[in-house]
């Protein structure tokens, strides 16, 4: 996790500063289907938030495909109403299974990739 | 709130427990000499698999053991272990092992962690021992070493892949993987991330995927996989070596395997064409992608339970299971209860329309007839629901006869018929422990030791045969051996010695069979650990009786016995003869009806201590008054004025004294315990036509309850 500022970098929308409190998604360190239902819960709040949300991943131990597909879809449906999500930091375990499910691109976490 | 795994267990309990009925069953079916490959796939499938399950959930002593368990099976299935009576022996603890760690663990129980301990450490040496042995392929000949085309190399255990085998199916060096999961995948906890870990072992993989169908978030559901993937894979494995890694996903995902050159499919849509073929003899290449979870979620082995429910079932049940689901027991209660209700509301509406005058009432007749098919059939198919083929009781016995016989030393043959035989699931569950009982007593007592056997002029091994089939509306199962029969003098001996039977008195054959049912009786010489545990055939016989069966008996002496258990269809229903007292209408059970007469005044006689008898060819029969008991005003209290019942129960007989005889119908037996409570004599209520309530008489209980009565 020691590159992990870099990547933070490399998120594709919006600014790294003026991070507002209150639109900071914290990604807990079990993202996986257990906690999915919780997840979307969470998601579903900030969706409508029409300032960017930033999404923290700093603390992700565990995600799997289920925590990983809603991710993607609330980047894609804040995207089409040109509202923007913010990459702040993103654990190793985060962006190996990104990557080894091929949904970095997805996720705008590829260019962290390199 | 997070998604409870604990909503799981059960299912993965239950399907972990047939997975290893099944595996059993294959167990025993293998030849050591020359073990089938296919058969070893499946134990191996079903280790893996409840290793994958319990390693999701976080059982980790089923899970460390099951993985020991599974290491030896790979060991035989890729032919580095010779199968051996030993290990036979060691493979069928095992089973009795998990199945009980998974009891245990399902009950929130602990377990012998001593003895789990020595079984793992003996199914590790045997590991240890046969990975210092040269491999030896698995095949029917003792010494197939030398002739063997295999290079007996220093092949390092699991990770080595046959040079042989890729070389000549390959043909190609790059594949193209469509996977498209269902609706379940990731639920089943069958993640693709250790999916696509395990194909990454066989070369460099890319990984695209389509995330066009994942909907808005609002309306998406956490549970499901939206995503599918097309995959690229450097590797001149065969095509089989990759469908291995979908073994485990099987039923979950749609695949497609073909060869970069061709024209890959955009995704896979239609049930993958190419099923996993995984051929025995092929050194398994994938280590359990355990140790290939990195990111994974749930860490170890988390290709879950999936395998478990898809490919032991199909196998252990041998075709004819098209597709099913499951349903829990309540539901289907209810839905019969539900129909029970139809039932009643239907014949309600019979009974008005018969009445119905006007134009219009033709016409709601023929309506109310085809109603009345409608929901008969109805009832067919939901009571059919619960049906289950007693194939599942029977499954327990080839190796309780396989251990009982090795541990007494006698040679058994277990014939089985039947099994398609199909009742209800409450009374398949129940009969389960009387015909271990009866099976036991077969070997036990039945069939003698080889040589006396051979000095009696009969094949050294005995048999023992257990058959169930329908007859009527009953289903009969039989437990018949030909061992040495029933030893009347013997058993007569012992019922004087006890003062069950008087010195003077010669019962017939018959009623000297019946001895055996009473508590207490055992005339095994000395009692093994086998049969005489307290548990006698008067269990057997009350537990029989408890589901509205009987059990009779045949025995010849030196040619066997035959033990001939009848069952009704099923509990939700009974056939009944309704009988009336003043306005009250009663219902007695078909089956405990012996007999209906009229008697004159003269045939009653008082007796000071046991209230009213009649005379009954030749014997006295206590009189029982329904409307005494059950403080009804009765059309006639003079007796031949109305009828007597004369009915069975417990083995002893008694005269119901009614006013009349109704109609003989099938009556749905409502549960008066849950909407009432329990009362003495009545068995149940059921609802007529009229919509009035019939309580169903328990004869035995009656009986119970009148000579408390005479007793008090």
């Amino acid at each position: 996790m020691s590159t992990a500022s870099d990547r933070s970098s490399a998120a594709t929308i919006g600014p790294t500063a003026a991070i507002k409190p209150d639109g900071v998604l914290r990604l807990p360190a079990q993202c996986t289907i257990r906690d999915a239902a919780q997840l979307l819960a969470q998601l579903l709040v900030h969706i409508e938030r029409s300032a960017p949300v930033y999404i923290d991943a700093s603390q992700v131990e565990r995600v799997d495909t289920a925590a990983l597909q809603l991710l993607v879809a609330f980047l894609r449906d804040r995207k089409a109403e040109q509202r923007a999500v913010v990459w702040l930091d993103c654990s190793d375990a985060m962006v190996r299974a990104a990557r080894t499910l091929g949904l970095a691109g997805a996720l705008s976490l590829s260019a962290a990739l390199g | 709130m997070g998604m409870d795994l604990a909503q799981f267990h059960e299912a993965f309990f239950e399907e972990s427990f047939e997975a290893i009925e099944s595996m059993e069953a294959a167990l025993l079916k293998l030849d050591v000499g020359a073990p089938d490959p296919e058969v070893i796939n499946t134990v191996f499938r079903v280790a893996h698999s409840i290793k994958g399950g319990a390693g999701m959930f976080n059982f980790s002593d089923i899970a460390s053991f099951t993985h020991t368990l599974e290491t030896l099976l790979d060991g035989v299935r890729a032919g580095r272990t010779r199968l051996s009576t030993p290990i036979m022996d060691l493979l069928l603890k095992s089973v009795d092992v998990m199945r009980e760690m998974l009891r245990a663990t399902q009950r929130k129980e602990s377990f012998d962690p001593q003895r789990v301990a020595d079984l793992q450490f003996d199914l590790e040496v045997a590991v240890a021992k046969t990975s210092a042995e040269p491999p030896a392929v698995a095949a029917p000949a003792p010494a197939p070493a030398p002739a063997s085309p295999a290079p007996p190399a220093a092949a390092p255990p699991a990770a080595a892949a046959t040079p042989g085998a890729a070389a000549a199916a390959a043909g190609a060096s790059e594949w193209r993987i469509g996977v498209k999961p269902l609706e379940n995948m990731l639920s089943r906890g069958n993640e693709p991330l250790a999916l696509f870990a395990a194909l990454a072992e066989h070369g460099e993989l890319s990984v695209e995927a389509s995330v066009e169908e994942i909907p808005p978030l609002a309306s998406l559901d956490p549970h499901r996989c939206y995503v599918h993937w097309q995959l690229g894979l450097k590797s001149t494995v065969s095509k089989e070596q990759i469908a291995e890694a979908f073994e485990w996903v099987e039923g979950d995902c749609d695949y497609t395997i073909t060869p970069a050159g061709t024209a890959a499919p955009a995704a896979p849509s239609a049930p993958a064409a190419t099923p996993a073929v995984a051929p025995a003899d092929t050194p398994r290449v994938a280590p359990p992608p355990a140790a290939a979870a990195s990111a994974a979620a749930p860490a170890p082995a988390p290709e879950a339970p999936a395998a478990a429910k898809a490919a032991p079932k199909a196998e252990a049940s041998g075709g004819g299971d098209a597709s099913s689901i499951r349903v829990a027991t309540q539901k289907l209660d209810e839905l019969i209860n539900t129909v029970g209700e139809v039932v009643i509301t239907q014949s309600m509406l019979a009974q008005l329309g018969a009445l119905a005058e006007g134009p219009s009432a033709e016409r709601l007749r023929s309506g109310l007839a085809q109603l009345e098919r409608n929901v008969r059939e109805l009832h067919e198919s939901v009571m059919r629901v619960r049906m289950l083929p007693i194939g599942s009781a029977f499954s327990r016995f080839p190796r309780l006869v396989r251990d009982v016989a090795q541990r007494l030393g006698k040679q058994i043959d277990l014939k089985l018929t039947g099994e398609q035989t199909e009742l209800d699931k409450t009374v398949l569950e129940r009969i389960g422990d009387p015909l271990v009982h009866l099976v036991r007593n077969s070997i036990d007592h039945g069939i003698e030791m080889p040589d006396e056997r051979v000095a009696a002029g009969k094949s050294a091994a005995g048999t023992v045969h257990l058959e169930a089939f329908h007859r009527g509306s009953a289903i009969i199962i039989e437990v018949s051996d030909d061992g040495k029969g029933l030893d009347c003098e013997r058993i007569l001996a012992k019922a004087r010695s006890r003062g069950l039977v008087g010195a003077s008195e010669t019962p017939s054959e018959e009623a000297i069979f019946e001895l055996i049912f009473l508590p207490g009786f055992s005339t095994a010489e000395q009692t093994t650990d086998l049969s005489g545990r307290g548990v006698g055939m008067d269990v057997v016989r009350r537990n029989i009786k408890a589901l509205g069966g009987k059990i009779d008996i045949r025995s010849t002496r030196g040619k066997g016995s035959r033990f001939t258990i009848s069952l009704p269809l099923t509990l939700a229903i009974v056939d009944g003869q309704s009988v009336c007292v003043g306005e009250e209408t009663y219902i007695v059970p078909l089956v405990s009806i012996v007999e209906s007469l009229q008697i004159k005044a003269s045939g009653v006689n008082r007796l000071s201590n046991a209230g009213e008898v009649i005379s009954f060819r030749g014997d006295y029969l206590p009189l029982l008054r329904l409307h005494d008991l059950f403080g009804v005003e009765p059309r006639s209290r003079a007796v031949q004025e109305g009828l007597v019942v004369v009915a069975e129960g417990d083995g002893q007989r008694v005269g119901l004294f009614v006013d009349d005889l109704r109609g003989q119908q099938q009556v749905v037996i409502k549960s008066l315990e849950r909407n009432y409570g329990q009362v003495p004599g009545v068995s149940g209520a059921t609802i007529l036509g009229d919509g009035s309530v019939a309580l169903i008489l328990d004869v035995a209980g009656l009986i119970r309850s009148a000579s408390r009565r005479a007793a008090a």
